[in-house]
C-alpha cells in the first residue's frame, strides 16, 4: 500500500460488514507497515477521515484519527480534535480497538491534553470514562487511561463520576505506574467525598507497593496517608508493614517529618499541642495543599477526645465534656455531641433538663435480617477472594521464571537440601 | 440541551433522581463541546444534591460555578445558601434559607418537598439524640413557632412538662424484620460446616 485512499479501500473492505476476525488481524498487520506514511501525510489522511465510519470501521479510523492529530495541534484546533476524539470513543467497537490498545490510549491522552489546554476538563470527563470501560477486557482490569480518567474528574471536580471506577476491585494491573497514580488520585476523590475509610486503603497501597526507587506519588501519598488515618481511626503508626518495601521503610518518613510532628502531638490528645503544631509547620502544609485537611485532623481530635470519654462514663455533664475536651461552652459541648450522634460516631442521649449525657452501648444486636445479608455478602466476597488468592498463588508456584529464581537461591542458602527443587526448572 | 428527562422527573416529583440526572446530563453536553454555562439549571442542580443530602457534591458543583452566573443569578446563590447551612450544621438557619427567598416555579416543588423532608430528618435527629429537650429548642430545630413545634411533638406521643417548658421524648421502638427464611440459615450453616472441616 502506497496510498492514504489505498489504506482507506483495505479499511473498508476488512472491516466492513461480513468481515471475520482474521480480516481484522490482517488489517491490522497492514495498518501497522503504512503508519509511518500516514503521519507523514497527515493532512490528506484527515480528509478522508470522512469516508469512514467509526462505528464499523474503528480500528481503520483510530490509526487515521492518531495519525491526523500527532502533528503539534494549535489552541484554535484544540476544541475541534477534542471534539471529534469524544465522537470516536463513544461511537467505536470496543472489539476493535483493543487490537491496538496504545493507539487508542494516545488518541484519548491527546483527548485529555486539548481538553487541559483550554481549561475545560469537565469535556474529558464522559469520554474517558466511556475509554476506560471499552478499553478493559474485565472490570478487574487496571488500564493506563483509569489515572487520567481520575486526574479528569479532580480538575472537573466531577467527585461522585470519580467514584464510579473506585469501586470496582482491581486484580490486575500492566504498569506500575498506572498503580500508583490510581490509588493517589483515588485517595483524593474519596477524601473529597469524606469516605475517609476507603481513601486511606487507596493511599496505604500506594505506601506499601513494591518500588525499587522512591517516587514522587508515594511521598505525596504517605503524608495525605498520615492525615487521613487520623482523621479515620485517631492514630497513626510510623511503623510500616513487613510487606512494604524498605526503600519505603527507609525514606518516606524522611520527606514528610511536618506530618510525622503532627501525628505525634495528635497522640497526646491535647489540642492546644495540636494547634501549635499546625502553626509552626503552615507554610509546609499550605505549599503541599494540604492545609483543609489538616483542620479537618484538628476537629476530628474533639470528636476523638468525646468518643473516649464513652469508654470511661456512663453518664456525663455537658460542662465536664466541654471542660476535658477543651470546648468554650456547654451549649458547644451539646452541638458536638449532637452531631457525632447524627453521624452514628457515638450512642447517647441529651437530657436538656439536666444538663447531662448518657452514654449508650452500640444498639446493634446482630439480628435483624438485614444484618444477616450484609453478613452474608461479606462472606461470600471474602469467599471469593481467598479463591481468587489460591488461583493466583497456584499460577505462580506454576510460573518457570519464579521457580528459576526460588530454586537457584535455594541451592545458594541451603545447598545440602538439593532434591526439593526438581532440576528441570532451572533455567 | 435536551432537558425532557429532568423536566420529567421534576414534573412527576422524583427528586431523588433529579442529582444523578443533571450529574449525566451536564457530562454529556460538556462533552459535545456546548457552552452550557449559561442556561445549566444550576439551582435545580445544586438542590437535586442537597435533596439526597449529597452536600459533598452540591459543594464540588458550587466551586465550579462562574463567577457571572453567581452575580446574575440570585436563585443559585439562594440554593448554595441551604447547602452550606447543611455543610456547617447550621441547623435552624438551613430554615431561613429555604424561607428567605422567592423560588421560582421550577424550584417550588423541590424546595418544599426538601423543606418537609428536612423537618423529618431534624425530628428523627432529634429522638434519636435526646431524652429533654426545651421547647425553644425543639422549635428552633422544627423550623416551627413554638406552638406548632409542642403540637407537632405531643401528636408523635412526647410530653411537655409546661412549669420548666421541657419536653419528654418519647422513643420509638423500632421495629425490624427478625424472622430468617431457612434458605439464610442453610447458607450460614454450610458456612459454618466449611469452615470447621
Amino acid at each position: 500500500m502506497n496510498s492514504v485512499e489505498a489504506v482507506v479501500a483495505q479499511i473498508q473492505g476488512l472491516s466492513g460488514s461480513g468481515s471475520t476476525a482474521q480480516d481484522l488481524v490482517h488489517l491490522h498487520t497492514l495498518l501497522k507497515q503504512s503508519d509511518e506514511f500516514l503521519s507523514s501525510d497527515s493532512g490528506r489522511a484527515a480528509s478522508l477521515l470522512s469516508q469512514l465510519d467509526p462505528c464499523i470501521h474503528s480500528l481503520g479510523y483510530l490509526y487515521i484519527l492518531e495519525a491526523c492529530t500527532s502533528d503539534p495541534i494549535s489552541k484554535d484546533q484544540s476544541s475541534e480534535i477534542a471534539l471529534s476524539i469524544a465522537g470516536f470513543v463513544d461511537a467505536c467497537k470496543a472489539e476493535q480497538i483493543r487490537l491496538a490498545p496504545d493507539k487508542f490510549i494516545s488518541v484519548c491522552r491527546r483527548l485529555k491534553d486539548q481538553v487541559l489546554l483550554v481549561e475545560t476538563p469537565i469535556r474529558g470527563v464522559a469520554p474517558m470514562l466511556t475509554a476506560v470501560r471499552k478499553l478493559q477486557s474485565s472490570s478487574e482490569q487496571l488500564t493506563t487511561l483509569h489515572p487520567d480518567f481520575l486526574l479528569l474528574c479532580l480538575l472537573a471536580k466531577c467527585y461522585k463520576t470519580g467514584l464510579s471506577v473506585l469501586e470496582d476491585d482491581v486484580y490486575e494491573v500492566d504498569q506500575p505506574r498506572d498503580f500508583f497514580l490510581y490509588c493517589y488520585y483515588g485517595g483524593m476523590i474519596c477524601i473529597g467525598q469524606k469516605q475517609f475509610h476507603k481513601a486511606s486503603e487507596l493511599l496505604h497501597n500506594v505506601v506499601t507497593a513494591p518500588m525499587s526507587t522512591i517516587n514522587a506519588i508515594a511521598v505525596e501519598a504517605y503524608k495525605k496517608y498520615i492525615l487521613v488515618s487520623l482523621i479515620h481511626s485517631g492514630q497513626f503508626s510510623t511503623s510500616f508493614p513487613k510487606y512494604a518495601s524498605s526503600v519505603a521503610q527507609r525514606n518516606l518518613k524522611n520527606f514528610s517529618q511536618p506530618y510525622i510532628d503532627l501525628a505525634n502531638s495528635y497522640s497526646t490528645g491535647k489540642i492546644s499541642e495540636l494547634e501549635s503544631c499546625v502553626q509552626t509547620n503552615k507554610d509546609k502544609f499550605e505549599s503541599d495543599n494540604s492545609l483543609g485537611l489538616v483542620k479537618q485532623v484538628v476537629s476530628s481530635m474533639y470528636k476523638r477526645n468525646i468518643q473516649r470519654l464513652t469508654q470511661t462514663y456512663l453518664t456525663l455533664s455537658l460542662q465536664d465534656i466541654a471542660n476535658t475536651v477543651q470546648l468554650k461552652s456547654p451549649k458547644e459541648a451539646e452541638m458536638h455531641v449532637l452531631q457525632m450522634i447524627q453521624d452514628g460516631e457515638i450512642y447517647a442521649t441529651i437530657n436538656q433538663k439536666d444538663g447531662m449525657v448518657r452514654f449508650l452501648e452500640d444498639p446493634e444486636q446482630y439480628k435483624t435480617c438485614r444484618m444477616i445479608e450484609q453478613i452474608d455478602s461479606s462472606i461470600q466476597r471474602i469467599m471469593a477472594l481467598s479463591k481468587k488468592l489460591t488461583a493466583m498463588d497456584e499460577h505462580m508456584s506454576c510460573d518457570p521464571l519464579y521457580l528459576g529464581k526460588v530454586g537457584r537461591e535455594r541451592q545458594r542458602h541451603d545447598f545440602e537440601d538439593f532434591d526439593s527443587v526438581p532440576q528441570k526448572f532451572n533455567i | 440541551m435536551d432537558f425532557s428527562s429532568l423536566t420529567e422527573a421534576l414534573d412527576s416529583q422524583n427528586y431523588a433522581k433529579i442529582a444523578n440526572i443533571c450529574d449525566t446530563l451536564l457530562l454529556q453536553v460538556a462533552a459535545q463541546g456546548t457552552a452550557f454555562q449559561d442556561e445549566w439549571p444550576y439551582a435545580i442542580h445544586l438542590l437535586g444534591h442537597i435533596f439526597v443530602n449529597d452536600i459533598n457534591s452540591a459543594r464540588f458543583l458550587w466551586k465550579t460555578i462562574p463567577a457571572a452566573i453567581k452575580e446574575s443569578r440570585p436563585e443559585v446563590v439562594a440554593a448554595w445558601k441551604i447547602g452550606q447551612n447543611l455543610w456547617t450544621r447550621d441547623y435552624v438557619n438551613v430554615y431561613e434559607a429555604l424561607r428567605e427567598f422567592k423560588w421560582s416555579p421550577e424550584a417550588q416543588g423541590i424546595v418544599a418537598a426538601f423543606s418537609e423532608l428536612y423537618t423529618k430528618r431534624m425530628f428523627d435527629l432529634l429522638l434519636s439524640a435526646y431524652s429533654t429537650i426545651s421547647i425553644q429548642d425543639a422549635a428552633l430545630f422544627l423550623g416551627m413557632n413554638e406552638d406548632d413545634a409542642t403540637n407537632y411533638v405531643v401528636q408523635q406521643g412526647w410530653t411537655m412538662d409546661s412549669s420548666s417548658r421541657m419536653l419528654t421524648v418519647k422513643k420509638q421502638a423500632v421495629k425490624a424484620e427478625q424472622k430468617l427464611d431457612s434458605s439464610k440459615l442453610q447458607r450460614l450453616t454450610e458456612y459454618v460446616f466449611h469452615l470447621e472441616h
